[in-house]
């Protein structure tokens, strides 16, 4: 094999209580699509960001063209030739598709640029990718689609000998990913290495030459021809066989009563049209999509935070009207673990027995409003027990636990009042797997409790271990039901046909590609 | 056609967005208001002595929103503007009365210190990552008491005829002092608009994690926007010093809050990456159109305030609503909205549409 | 201001905040436990320097006034700084609620209590206006206070020009005199006599600390406004209702800072639009000294005691050792920035810690 462009042996990279990538090895070979898989959380972003030099790793070599080096900054690692179109937006809002395209070199003479210089090279990018667009155009006026465009367009503008493409097509329509990959396989051809970071296994096994998983920040497999894999292969490594197959002591699903969630017609704000499903006491009902689904933003208009055009929200048999989550909490007991733990889920900064008391002070106040310290401890502290989170002392801020720890803190605060109903949006994102197998454990016992469950995952081995059934969501409808037989295989097919067999109407993939 | 419409995309989008912008509100309200202003005083408005008092004490509004909007582009705030504005021109004045220094060496002094004292604070301010508001709050504190013991209680006006001469020049009938705040608004403008290191500026304000990954240093551009600051106060103190018939303890005093009114005014977004010369100056006027209305009608100083105050929480209250009735008009017509928006645009969707025929 | 801007990470495997492991330091780097030897280490040092520094009706009297009202001020901007507001106009509607208390004793001839209220009911008003103004239109509470403060230096001088002939009322119920001078020596239980250095105006600070006191660590209230400053969206989905509790913030903001005003003006005898004019910097001095975090979400009541404290003894001490009152301020403007670079460097070295031992 000959030597290769860009190799990374046994990198490590720490943060704080996370070991987010453990000695990570990948090998880049000139003129090849190197596919970079992972779940979320799996180390797949910090690889990208340790590769162009934003993070310094705090272990491990990089290699370029064989010798060592150390990449200081973006822009050292822009110089030696690897660029990237990095998955959050990265685009100057205020500033015109051409400079952003041209921001990284821009065409200057004596300090002084010159905006007519840029339009030129900026036109040359755009078209390679097909895209007619104004350059001069601020691009705050183009639309999410045509923004992931221009980061690859400044990308392509760098002239890379390794180019790193972190979920380009997460917010493409099927016609722009095509485009984009008629320009990787161009770019190929010219001896460039393309690095493919997706969810869309379709996308990379029609495109990509090699392969490195990675799973909970280690590299699982490592360069490997793609040729030698299947789908399921991929999917397995990227999951863990061992914890997919994890079956429980059977529950049963009282769906006597009403239901404890019935939604009939909805349609909202955010795009979502006739979505209907109903959850029954002690049920875990999932709802399973890819990104861009519309799964939490169907549960959020919910919740009260966007708005429900038409349709019926009925909780325990009332029908509801929810405009804020304090309703939702205080009148209809719904409880909404966030996906995005740190930004909505937990206060980083404050102590634990805030974050877990937080939704019952209002019924530990007395007359005055005082609230007693020790009984809001007893509540807390019984659930750090219940859930075995693991702390040193209640007063301990909850942004020194784990990312695990942190969720369970999530999820205590929810159990903590009456929650009649609890919704968990991804709740094991970037949680190591020992303590995803424990948070299942607590979800399937809450569940055999009575509480009734709606689990949104893009986990597939996760719904396959807990759903009691599947509501599969593509391009804010619904696509159909799949009652769970807990078998990883059939329910992968199964779900992945209602996704992807049904032709899709045009306008429901352009609504489904555009919510990040 | 689309191809026509890229064509011809150049001057006709850009007038028409000029045409919404602020700058032209600003601009409308300057004129009719400088109008109704000269009717209202039966013409004396128009006369010579009155436009050459009106611009005279415009130079150094402009300068002080100047010196605010640059740092406030890339999100950080000067809370020493009028401190720094005020030792500095206390600064000019004692070396040249009491030390005897020429104008020629003393007026390049005082600015080459603001510049520094900038330079210090933004260097302070990245190197223990302490929150801007809180360093210009301590800097402005230092900087009082460093005016206060130069000058006392005492007014220093004892210093050079020339530099004074100069300040009261009008060649035309435009004062010498306004031509230096329009020149460096027209210099600032050309450097932020044109320049390398402006644009990287407005680039690390904009989106600072954008710009990092594009290899511009956030830190050097904090810097640079307060050492810019410190030079535009610099300059305000020349002018203040040159048209003000002496200096003492409450030069700068009153600075703080126009500062920060002009470029809100005039469009400039305290969240960083906005930045409006333009609007910054026009701005200017209008509050200088309240003074001399003001002064016109003998009315309180106090109305200034008052109207200013008003005039700077319906800017940005109205501003605010504008965009949020925008973006739930989008939300609901699917029209291109911010990444969070659910909906996609008609409009970009014919444009790739139309791309994907053409090929 | 926004030197650390939230990367929108999307991989969530990267938790970048620092960790404040404050309480997990050993006591002696408390950060209110420094200021207080600090404060009474200064305050013996000057007392050792000039031995008139313990003066109690010429130094220490007037001392303690000043920071009795100087510490309500404090807390007026701690309040809001709780949510992760500020409040630019804390001097302003001092002045707006010193010009009702005014108005009420020159005009409507109110008793010395009606017309406190009264004070309080204006500042509270504006204060609500203002976080009412923020929460409903979602503009930052520094442009909102910063027309605030405009729009009120404005409106007050203009009523008190309007109402009064010579900018100021200067009629003065019963009792305000009393209260500006009186010390605890004043209240004797029989033959004892309370110390003649404590001025009885400083009961309505220790009143405020109280209360504050009590809403920060007991109540629900105050523990809403900690979660609504330390992570907002975090809050509303926690079912707190943010908005209310902006409103709450600067409603007591304006209510502190309407306190502070009346006793500015009990202190000076007259009811005037200068005051509040010199509240600005001592109202962040004294809070963030104190440990209030500008970003929300943790607020120290006892510190803004210290931190105004400290700073009201640096300023009475210099200014006995002779040093002008016009150096005062650089020196204090080095303290201020020196206190917060020890804190920075102390997060910083425990960040590290955090990190080596992953």
């Amino acid at each position: 094999m000959s030597e290769p462009l860009l190799a990374c042996e046994d990198i490590v990279k720490v943060f704080p209580g996370v070991r987010a990538l453990d000695q990570v090895g990948l090998r880049l070979q000139a003129g090849t699509v190197h596919a970079l898989l992972g779940e979320n959380g799996a180390g797949k972003s910090t690889l990208i960001k340790v590769l162009t030099g934003v993070h310094a790793p705090d272990g491990g070599r990089l290699r370029w063209q064989g010798d060592e080096v150390h990449l200081r900054s973006p822009l050292e690692a822009g110089r030696l030739g690897i660029g990237v179109v990095h998955q959050e937006r990265n685009v100057i809002p205020g500033f015109s598709v051409a400079e952003n395209i041209t921001l990284q070199q821009p065409p200057a003479r004596r300090g002084l640029i010159s905006p007519a210089a840029m339009i030129g090279p900026a036109r040359d990018c755009l078209q390679e990718l097909g895209l007619d667009l104004d350059p001069r155009l601020p691009v705050r006026e183009l639309s999410v689609a045509q923004q992931q465009l221009v980061e690859i367009a400044k990308a392509l503008h760098t002239d890379s000998r390794v180019l790193l493409l972190d979920e380009p097509t997460a917010s493409l329509s099927p016609g722009e990913a095509e485009r984009l990959f008629e320009v990787i396989r161009r770019l190929t051809a010219r001896g460039t290495c393309v690095v493919f970071v997706s969810h869309k296994l379709e996308e990379v096994f029609a495109l990509c030459d090699t392969v490195t998983v990675l799973r909970d920040g280690r590299s699982v497999l490592e360069s490997a021809p793609l040729s030698e894999h299947t789908h399921d292969d991929i999917v397995s490594l990227m999951v863990g066989r061992a914890h997919a197959a994890t079956a429980f002591t059977p529950r049963t699903v009282d769906a006597s009563g009403p239901a404890a969630l019935s939604l009939t017609g909805i349609a909202t704000a955010a795009g979502h049209e006739d979505v209907s499903f109903d959850v029954a006491t002690g049920e875990i009902v999932g709802l399973y999509g890819l990104v861009g689904a519309g799964r939490s933003e169907l549960v959020k208009a919910v919740l009260g935070l966007d708005r429900v055009h038409s349709g019926e929200v009925r909780v325990h048999g009332e029908p509801a009207s929810i405009s804020s989550p304090r309703q939702a909490l205080h009148r209809y007991g719904i409880g909404y673990l966030t996906e995005n733990r740190k930004e909505e889920g937990v206060f980083l900064d404050q102590p634990i027995t805030r974050n877990i008391a937080v939704t019952v002070w209002r019924k530990l106040a007395g007359a005055l409003g005082q609230v007693s310290s020790k009984r809001e401890q007893a509540v807390a502290q019984d659930l750090v027990d219940r859930l075995g989170i693991r702390l040193a002392r209640l007063g301990q801020n909850a942004g020194e636990l784990s990312g695990g720890n942190q969720q369970k803190v999530s999820l205590a605060k929810w159990l903590a009042t009456d929650t009649r109903l609890l919704i968990v949006d991804e709740p094991t994102v970037g949680v190591d797997v020992r303590t995803k197998h424990a948070f299942h454990e607590l979800l399937w016992e809450l569940a055999r409790d009575g509480m009734p469950i709606v689990l949104i995952s893009s986990d597939l081995g996760e719904m396959v271990t807990l759903a009691d059934r599947v509501v599969v969501m593509a391009g804010h409808r619904v696509r159909g039901q799949v009652a769970n037989d807990h078998d990883y295989e059939r329910m992968s097919q199964r779900i992945i046909r209602l996704i992807h067999d049904r032709p899709a109407p045009e306008a429901a993939v352009e609504k489904g590609r555009m919510t990040p | 056609m689309i191809a026509i419409r890229s064509r011809s995309a150049g001057a006709v989008p850009a007038l028409r967005r000029f045409s919404r912008s602020t700058a032209m509100t600003l601009l409308c309200v300057v004129v009719i208001g400088y109008l109704a202003l000269g009717v209202a005083s039966s013409g004396s408005f128009f006369e010579g002595p009155s436009v050459r008092t009106f611009l005279q004490y415009l130079a150094t509004p402009i300068l002080i929103g100047l010196a605010q909007m640059v740092v406030l582009c890339v999100g950080q705030l000067n809370l020493a503007v009028g401190a720094l504005g005020g030792f500095t021109a206390c600064l000019m004045g004692v070396l040249m009365a009491d030390a005897g220094v020429p104008a020629a060496l003393a007026v390049p002094a005082g600015v080459l210190s603001a510049t520094l004292i900038g330079l210090l604070t933004g260097v302070f301010i990245v190197a223990t990552q302490i929150n801007g508001f809180i360093v210009t709050l301590g800097t402005m504190t230092i900087l009082l008491g460093a005016q206060y013991r130069l000058t006392g209680t005492r007014t220093v006006d004892g210093y050079s005829s020339t530099l004074r001469d100069l300040g009261r020049a009008a060649p035309l009938n435009l004062p010498l002092v306004f031509l230096v705040a329009l020149v460096t608004a027209v210099l600032l403008a050309a450097f932020l608009y044109r320049a390398t290191a402006g644009r990287r500026l407005l680039a690390a304000g904009g989106n600072p994690l954008a710009a990092r990954l594009s290899g511009i240093s956030t830190d050097r551009q904090t810097v640079l926007a307060h050492t810019l600051s410190g030079l535009l106060i610099g300059l305000a103190a020349l002018t203040a010093t040159a048209s003000l018939p002496g200096v003492n303890r409450s030069v700068g005093g009153d600075w703080l809050l126009p500062s920060f009114a002009a470029p809100i005014i005039g469009g400039v977004a305290l969240t960083g990456g906005s930045v409006a010369v333009l609007g910054t100056v026009l701005a200017a006027f209008v509050m200088r159109l309240i003074d001399a209305a003001r002064a016109e009608f003998s009315l309180d100083p106090s109305w200034v305030n008052f109207l200013i105050g008003l005039v700077m929480l319906g800017t940005v209250v109205g501003g605010r609503l504008h965009q949020g009735h925008l973006e739930r008009a989008g939300k609901n017509r699917r029209t291109p909205t911010a990444p969070t928006g659910g909906g996609t645009a008609p409009a970009a969707d014919s444009l790739l549409a139309g791309t994907g025929g053409a090929q | 201001m926004r030197t650390a801007a939230v990367a929108p990470d999307a991989g969530t495997e990267e938790p970048q905040t620092p960790p404040r492991t404050s309480d997990r330091l050993p006591f002696w780097v408390n950060q209110r436990l420094g200021l207080l030897v600090l404060t009474i280490g200064l305050a013996l040092l000057f007392g050792a320097l000039r031995p008139a520094f313990f003066d109690a009706r010429l130094v220490l009297f007037p001392l303690l006034r000043d920071i009795s009202t100087l510490t309500v001020v404090a807390l007026a901007q701690m309040v809001v700084l709780s949510v992760g507001h500020m409040n630019l106009a804390v001097g302003r509607m001092a002045a707006f609620g010193a010009l009702f208390a005014g108005f009420g004793y020159d005009r409507l001839g109110l008793p010395l209590p009606l017309g406190l209220l009264l004070c309080l009911a204006a500042g509270a008003a504006i204060g609500a206006l203002t976080g009412w103004i923020i929460a409903r239109t979602g503009v930052g509470s520094f442009v909102v206070t910063l027309a605030m403060d405009f729009a009120l230096l404005g409106l007050v001088s203009l009523a008190y020009s309007a109402l009064t002939e010579n900018a100021a009322f200067t009629s003065t119920p019963a009792g305000l005199d009393e209260l500006r001078a009186y010390s605890l020596a004043d209240i004797c239980v029989g033959p004892v006599c309370g110390s003649p250095a404590i001025p009885q105006i400083a009961q309505f600070t220790v009143l405020a600390l109280i209360a504050l006191g009590f809403l920060y660590s007991c109540t629900r209230i105050g523990r809403e406004l900690l979660l609504t400053g330390a992570n907002p969206a975090a809050a509303e989905l926690s079912g707190i209702p943010t908005k209310r509790r902006v409103v709450t913030a600067h409603a007591l903001s304006g209510l502190l800072a309407a306190l502070a005003g009346f006793m500015a003006a009990a202190g000076t005898g007259t009811f005037r639009a200068s005051i509040g004019d010199d509240f600005m910097l001592p109202s962040f001095l004294g809070a963030v000294l104190g440990g209030t975090l500008l970003t929300g979400g943790v607020v120290s009541v006892v510190g803004a005691l210290l931190g105004t404290s400290l700073v009201a003894v640096i300023r009475k001490g210099l200014d006995l050792l002779g040093v002008g009152l016009e150096s005062l301020n650089i020196y204090l403007g080095c303290v201020l920035l020196l206190a917060l670079s020890a804190d920075r460097v102390r997060n910083v070295l425990s960040y590290r810690k955090v990190v080596r031992s992953t």
